[in-house]
């Protein structure tokens, strides 16, 4: 069990690729964290620094108050899953998760029974005695865990583990994994680019983009108040609408419909301050008459989410996105209102992009020992 | 009509031609398996005798037995410095990114390849002399070894090349020292690359008759294709009876070790395991 510190971190690659950029960074005891961000955002980098596979260029790691940035990886008491799981293919399935323990010193006797331990623990009694290639991608998966279980690590580096995976045995895995983590109680660091993962498993997440940490905050915070557009645009299984607004006397001027001011924001903004207001489709509802604070348009498009549909509306170069419960969807070509919840839209600045008013959730993060770079 | 005639023709001269080739690389094959058992053998395959008169004969030399011996002894030791360096070498070249690293291992191949041994064996004779290592099986199986390494670097490069890095990484992670590394998870999982270039090592070495025949001044220490060049009358005569007989027990050896090798591994010649 162990907390784990990243302090001011810079990763720069030869040819002055910076992959991570001043990166103040702190994992409870026992979290499971996630590292979100597109591909090249320097997650990987970062879990592979905190592993100690990559030597950062300056700044420090410190697992469980012990200071490792010079330390080797197989000094610091961390287990990483790789994405490809690197299960040593000429090794049995118990071989393979005792190994670590082989290279311990740990009796075979010993070693072994700790091994089927572990892989009982996963399921994976009957399969003992296989190759790695004789197993099922689940299967695999679960013996990578197995590995890094049987090992008994301070710090759980997992690295898209559940990327090789088809679409339903991955949320099956999710789930495990979970579980998993929570019964063990082992700090978790998580690597992925399925923010829909990030969100299901976190207790906290980073958004990264560039190196820096874009977010920092719980899965419910991030979701609902992302502190920024590039975050807004890449939380959210539905894209977060993103509408160019102006602001005009208490309200906000969006096409040619008019939106209300949430108050929070209104106290920082000027007349005629060019704003982007971000309004997540499952916050809006839509109304067939016209009413004070919505979006007129027509329907264009219905797009079936299995129980909801996302409905897109059209009107005065302003294209907007709402999910409607199924039986409550419109037909295509109607008139129709999309009218944002209050208290759900966000105003974020046009040139800097930031969340608009963000005060709040910012202080109850600082109040969690949370520290995001500030962008 | 016409062309129905064109294509037998194109056919059966085809297959004239094919049988033709067979028989010039079949031909040396079948004396080899007849000549040995003849008792008056000449340089047609033909089947005669059979008598096992010859083998009695060639075992008369002393040299016969000694000179096996030898040459599955020079086979072994270039065989082990070989597969040993050569893994070495191409692991670290294989994960270490130096600067140039692929143009050395070019113009490595490039070198040993167009600088054969007959133009190399000077220098290497005055080379060898220098070190004290004349009529020394140190000294031929150090020159043999080189000769060997940049192809048997370059073959196994290629295997280790496409094993994946995260083996070795996740094996670090758990705290495996390099050795260990190389111990438990790259050599079984270039094994096959390793089975290759050890056959190969072992063929070539086997086969090798000028390196041993420079090197080495004492005939007890001479390896069989060295006494192979015995069986010759001063007049320059081959003696066909000991020559096909001694080449027959030559043979014998690498013929065997590949359907033992062929048997218990085949020969993979398609690179490292892949997944």
């Amino acid at each position: 069990m162990a907390e784990v510190v990243l302090r001011s971190l810079v990763k720069e690659f030869p040819g002055g690729v910076r992959a991570i950029d001043r990166l103040d960074l702190r994992i409870e005891d026992g979290e499971f964290f996630a590292l979100l961000g597109p591909s090249g955002c320097g997650k990987t980098t970062l879990l592979r620094t905190i592993a100690g596979l990559e030597a950062p260029t300056e700044g420090t790691i410190e697992i469980g108050g012990r200071d490792v940035t010079r330390v080797q990886p197989g000094g610091r008491d961390v287990a990483m899953v790789f994405q490809d799981y690197a299960l040593y293919p000429h090794m049995t399935v118990i071989d393979n998760i005792a190994y670590p323990l082989k290279v311990k010193r740990v009796p075979k006797a010993e070693r072994h029974r700790t091994a089927a331990e572990a892989g009982a623990s996963l399921q994976l009694e009957a399969t003992m005695e296989r190759r790695p290639g004789q197993l099922s991608g689940g299967q695999q998966q679960r013996v990578a865990l197995a590995r890094a279980i049987a090992y008994r690590p301070q710090v759980f580096l997992f690295d898209e583990p559940l990327s090789n995976l088809d679409a339903r045995l991955r949320l099956e895995a999710r789930s495990f994994l979970k579980r998993l983590q929570h019964e063990l109680g082992t700090t978790t660091v998580y690597v992925t680019h399925d923010q829909s993962e990030a969100l299901a498993l976190a207790d906290r997440m980073a958004v990264m983009e560039a190196g820096r940490v874009r977010q920092l905050g719980t899965p419910v915070e991030v979701f609902r108040r992302p502190a920024n557009l590039f975050v807004a645009g890449f939380i959210g299984s539905t894209p977060m609408n993103l509408l160019e607004a102006t602001v005009e006397d208490g309200g906000l001027r969006v096409g040619r419909s008019r939106l209300p001011l949430p108050a929070a924001a209104g106290a920082h903004l000027a007349a005629g301050d060019k704003v982007v207001v971000g309004v997540r489709p499952e916050y809006a509802t839509l109304a067939a008459e016209e009413r004070p604070g919505a979006i007129a348009g027509q329907v264009t498009l219905l797009e079936s989410l299995g129980s909801a549909f996302l409905v897109s509306v059209e009107g005065d170069g302003v294209r907007a996105q709402v999910t409607v419960p199924e039986g409550g969807q419109p037909a295509v070509g109607d008139r129709a209102f999309l009218v944002p919840d209050p208290g759900r839209l966000l105003v974020y600045r046009a040139d800097d992009g930031e969340l608009v008013g963000a005060g709040q959730p910012a202080e109850s993060a600082a109040a969690q020992g949370m520290r995001a770079t500030p962008p | 009509m016409g062309g129905w005639l064109r294509l037998v023709a194109a056919r059966v001269g085809f297959s004239a031609f094919v049988a033709l080739a067979a028989a010039f690389f079949a031909l040396p094959m079948l004396w080899l398996v007849f000549a040995p058992f003849d008792p008056t053998p000449t340089l047609a395959a033909r089947p005669a005798g059979p008598t096992l008169a010859n083998f009695r004969d060639v075992f008369q030399n002393p040299l016969v037995l000694t000179s096996l011996r030898n040459s599955v002894l020079l086979a072994l030791y270039a065989m082990v410095l070989v597969v040993a360096a050569a893994t070495l070498a191409a692991y670290a070249l294989s994960r270490v990114h130096l600067p140039g690293r692929d143009l050395l291992l070019y113009v490595l191949l490039l070198f040993s390849s167009v600088v054969s041994g007959t133009a190399a064996m000077v220098p290497l004779f005055l080379l060898v002399f220098e070190l004290g290592l004349i009529n020394t099986y140190l000294g031929v199986t150090l020159v043999l070894t080189g000769g060997l390494l940049p192809a048997a670097i370059f073959i196994l490069k290629d295997f280790t090349d496409t094993t994946p890095t995260s083996y070795e990484e996740s094996a670090r992670v758990f705290g495996a020292s390099p050795f260990q590394i190389l111990r438990d998870i790259v050599v079984p999982l270039v094994r096959p690359g390793m089975a290759v270039i050890a056959v190969w090592s072992i063929v070539n070495v086997w086969g090798n008759f000028l390196i041993p025949f420079i090197l080495l001044r004492d005939p007890d220490l001479a390896p069989a294709s060295v006494v192979t060049y015995s069986f010759y009358t001063e007049g320059g005569q081959a003696d066909l009876r000991l020559l096909s007989a001694f080449s027959l027990l030559y043979s014998v050896p690498v013929v065997v070790m590949y359907l033992f090798v062929q048997r218990r591994y085949g020969f993979r010649f398609y690179g490292g395991i892949k997944r």
